[in-house]
């Protein structure tokens, strides 16, 4: 179960970077009107 | 950043027609746009955008906007309909971005509000990163708390187990040290006040069950203490949800009337006296200004119609989209939309004088009045606060001999339980879901208190004139003595007229016209009820004493015929009458059958004579009709209705019944008499629409159970947990969940009540 002190730190880092995408993700507006976000996909660039 | 003031922003923009508009001078930038924070060099600007229909609009101008030169970042709210465009000053200028627009199909305009509204925007950005920051640690503890719980002893080798609460305590911390920022500020806040709010057995018990997991993972015994990474980290995520829906609620509530309002344009295209015209910004219109208001533009301020002819929508007033035609000399208010042609508009109310901005203010004051309940709750919050420590406390000291752990569990437990702001919460969630709801249906509520009066109302009591009729009438007889010139007589009474806002006054001042304009007045005094009374005169003549108003006032015989009727008489007596008719409401007969159904009983009372009345109240569907009633008459009417035990709402203008709408117990004001500003009554109903009364009483009654519901919710739920906490059958992560669900049902309760049933 060695493999266990790599892993478990790895979970802490790969939740910090989940964190610092979700802040650039509100911090840019993305939540604030879900529905134009949505249709951005269909964009034809 | 003195420099940046140099910038080129006047340069010409075509018009909508193709025709070329002189230099447009955008006066002051730094009312729209600023210097951003960090040294970039770039500003931050906002636009509001007039045109956006569909969410596929925010794209269309994302798309527009930002290929331009000098533009680095374009957002789009669709919900606000404003854009907020990074730029540099250097290598673009706003002007060129107005001429996208309006190539591409809308129109863009400086929006200066939107920088208030930043710190409101960060501000609920803040807690929504607080949110998400809880919620991802508090998944990821919980997975690493997994294997705590479901070994069985001896299977968990001791170095794994102090890694999974090494990385615990990692993913905790930015939890208790950001997310939990505002419980800690508040508390602090309070305890410096030398007060106890209810951030701060919170915020105690995050610390104390952080600080006893901390001590218990860092310390070298072998067999540490328990710890509660997952409890704090749920209990937190959990508390910040109810406070983002909070946040919501209010948004929407205080945002829907809002979004009614954000309809006032930011410029506005004046006529001048020799015929150009010229852009300026609202904020600079003055009374007496002409401006030309094209179709799908907004109505910068209150006026009258000059020349043209459309059709605009008033949802500001009514709550509702239907378009209203209005031609050359009707009224027109700020912030209506002008639907089909252009006009040009004499302003006559700017600023703070418009209507809107009184209903603004009406809301505003309202949304912060608290009612009997909620100070009563805020009052009992902060002793029961204190006997939570207390409990807290004692049960401690009494678990502490059964082992350090439990004892802080059971404190811990005790601290988070508790949810007295669900019992603070329980009435302004309410009220305030029930007041955004209704102002969305056109009535506007002044004292929030008196949603919990309407809702136990059995008896309406109505007045007449302008509030049964539409507070238009027109003269279509008139009959004078001897001697006298029907025109002259009713010059006279337009001269007298003029001064009055009452509904017959209004109609003989209409009816003469310009008649009337060569006739001055003075010491004109209007007696409630009654009439106007004042001396009259042409330039240089000799004045005469006329009064003009009801048959009593102006010692008239009372005439054959059923209709409304305003009487002129001097110092000889009788001088003349006018016959009046006017038009019930449409939505009268609708509106009392409604009224009836829900079980109310109806009631008229008009100081017009008594025939005419009964006959209007009858077509309206109201048996019980009084007329010749004077003001007194009325007081006691409803002094006697109460005696007998009956809640009484009185429906009025608010114009002649202000003793009687003061003694009822709910007072609704219909149509526009009386500025929004200057209504003494509960409730007001600009648009004067008789169906907000049924509406109104069945949107009371239902805030009325739903305050209940609220109440009883939060106090059984703080009777039942407590005692259990304190006795130790509540683990920390339970009273987590709990004290969270507590606010959460309050709240959502609270919303149900912001959606309205269809109009019957």
């Amino acid at each position: 179960m060695d493999v266990l002190f790599l892993l478990i730190p790895l979970s802490v880092v790969l939740a910090l970077a989940i964190l610092g995408a979700l802040a650039w993700a509100v911090w840019r507006g993305q939540f604030e009107a879900v529905d134009a976000e949505g249709e951005r996909i269909l964009r034809s660039d | 950043m003195q420099a940046a003031h140099a910038l080129p922003l006047a340069s010409a923009v075509p018009g909508r027609d193709g025709a070329s508009d002189a230099e447009v001078p955008v006066d002051d930038p730094d009312r729209f746009g600023r210097p951003l924070p960090d040294a970039s060099g770039r500003w931050e600007s906002y636009l509001a955008i007039e045109g956006m229909y569909c969410p596929a609009c925010t794209l269309a101008i994302e798309q527009c906007l930002a290929p331009l030169p000098g533009v680095h970042e374009v957002q789009v709210s669709g919900a606000t309909a404003t854009a907020r465009v990074v730029w540099s000053p250097e290598r673009g200028e706003p002007a060129q971005w107005l001429r996208a627009l309006r190539l591409a199909g809308y129109a863009g305009a400086p929006a200066g509000d939107q920088l208030a509204e930043a710190p409101r925007r960060r501000e609920q950005r803040m807690l929504l990163w607080r949110w998400l920051v809880a919620g991802f640690c508090m998944m990821q503890v919980m997975m690493y708390a997994w294997p705590a719980y479901v070994a069985e002893p001896g299977d968990l080798a001791p170095d794994v187990a102090a890694l999974l609460r090494w990385a615990s305590w990692l993913l905790t911390l930015p939890v208790v040290l950001f997310s939990c920022q505002p419980f800690f500020a508040s508390a602090w806040r309070d305890l410096r006040a030398l007060r106890i709010g209810m951030d701060v057995p919170v915020a105690l018990g995050i610390a104390i069950a952080f600080g006893a997991s901390t001590a218990a993972s860092w310390s070298a015994q072998e067999a540490a203490g328990e710890v509660w990474y997952d409890s704090v980290t749920m209990f937190v995520f959990f508390l910040l949800s109810g406070r983002l829906l909070e946040q919501r609620l209010r948004d929407r509530t205080a945002g829907a009337l809002q979004g009614l309002l954000r309809r006032l344009p930011q410029r506005a295209e004046r006529l001048r006296p020799d015929g150009a015209t010229e852009q300026v910004a609202v904020h600079r219109l003055a009374a007496g200004d002409r401006v030309r208001v094209r179709a799908g533009e907004s109505f910068p301020a209150d006026g009258r119609v000059l020349e043209g002819e459309t059709e605009v929508d008033e949802a500001l007033l009514t709550g509702e989209s239907t378009p209203a035609p209005r031609g050359p000399g009707a009224a027109v208010i700020a912030g209506s939309h002008n639907l089909v042609g252009s006009v040009v508009v004499q302003v006559e109310r700017v600023g703070a004088d418009t209507q809107y901005a009184q209903i603004a203010a009406l809301m505003e004051r309202a949304s912060v009045d608290k009612p009997r309940l909620a100070r009563l709750a805020d009052r009992i919050a902060s002793p029961f606060l204190l006997a939570v420590l207390l409990a807290a406390a004692g049960a401690a000291w009494w678990w502490w001999p059964q082992g350090a752990d439990h004892a802080i569990g059971v404190a811990v437990a005790v601290l988070i339980v508790t949810c007295p702001c669900a019992l603070a919460l329980a009435t302004p969630a309410a009220t305030l879901a029930t007041a955004g709801a209704l102002a969305r249906r056109g009535i506007l509520v002044r004292r929030p208190e008196a949603l919990e009066a309407a809702a136990g109302v059995d008896t309406v009591v109505f007045d007449k004139t302008g509030t049964l009729t539409t507070d238009r009438m027109t003269v279509v007889a008139t009959r004078v003595r001897p001697g006298v010139e029907p025109a002259q007589a009713l010059a006279w009474a337009a001269a007298l007229g003029r001064h009055s806002l009452h509904p017959g006054s209004r109609a003989v001042a209409a009816a003469a016209g310009e008649l009337a304009a060569g006739w001055r007045t003075t010491d004109v005094r209007e007696r409630a009820g009654q009439g106007v009374e004042g001396g009259v005169a042409c330039d240089g003549g000799a004045a005469r004493v006329l009064r003009l108003g009801s048959a009593a006032f102006c010692s008239a015989a009372p005439v054959a015929g059923d209709g409304a009727q305003v009487h002129l008489a001097d110092g000889a007596g009788w001088l003349a009458s006018f016959d009046l008719d006017e038009t019930l409401r449409p939505d009268a007969a609708g509106s009392v059958a409604a009224l009836h159904r829900a079980g109310a009983r109806l009631r008229v009372l008009s100081g017009d004579r008594q025939a005419a009345v009964h006959r209007l109240a009858g077509r309206a569907g109201i048996a019980d009709a009084w007329g010749d009633r004077t003001p007194q008459d009325k007081l006691d009417t409803v002094r006697a209705l109460q005696a007998s035990g009956h809640r009484v709402a009185m429906v009025g203008d608010g114009l002649n019944d202000g003793p009687v709408l003061a003694q009822a117990d709910v007072s609704v004001a219909m149509g526009q008499a009386v500025p929004v500003a200057q209504a003494r009554c509960d409730f007001i109903v600009p648009g004067g629409q008789l169906g907000a009364l049924p509406l109104l009483l069945r949107q009371a009654r239902r805030t009325r159970a739903v305050i209940r519901q609220n109440l009883a919710w939060s106090a059984g739920y703080n009777a039942v947990c407590v005692p259990l906490a304190v006795l130790g059958w509540m683990p920390p992560w339970l009273a987590g969940l709990g004290m969270a669900a507590s606010s959460l049902v309050v709240v959502i309760n609270a919303a149900r009540l912001a959606r309205l049933p269809e109009a019957s």
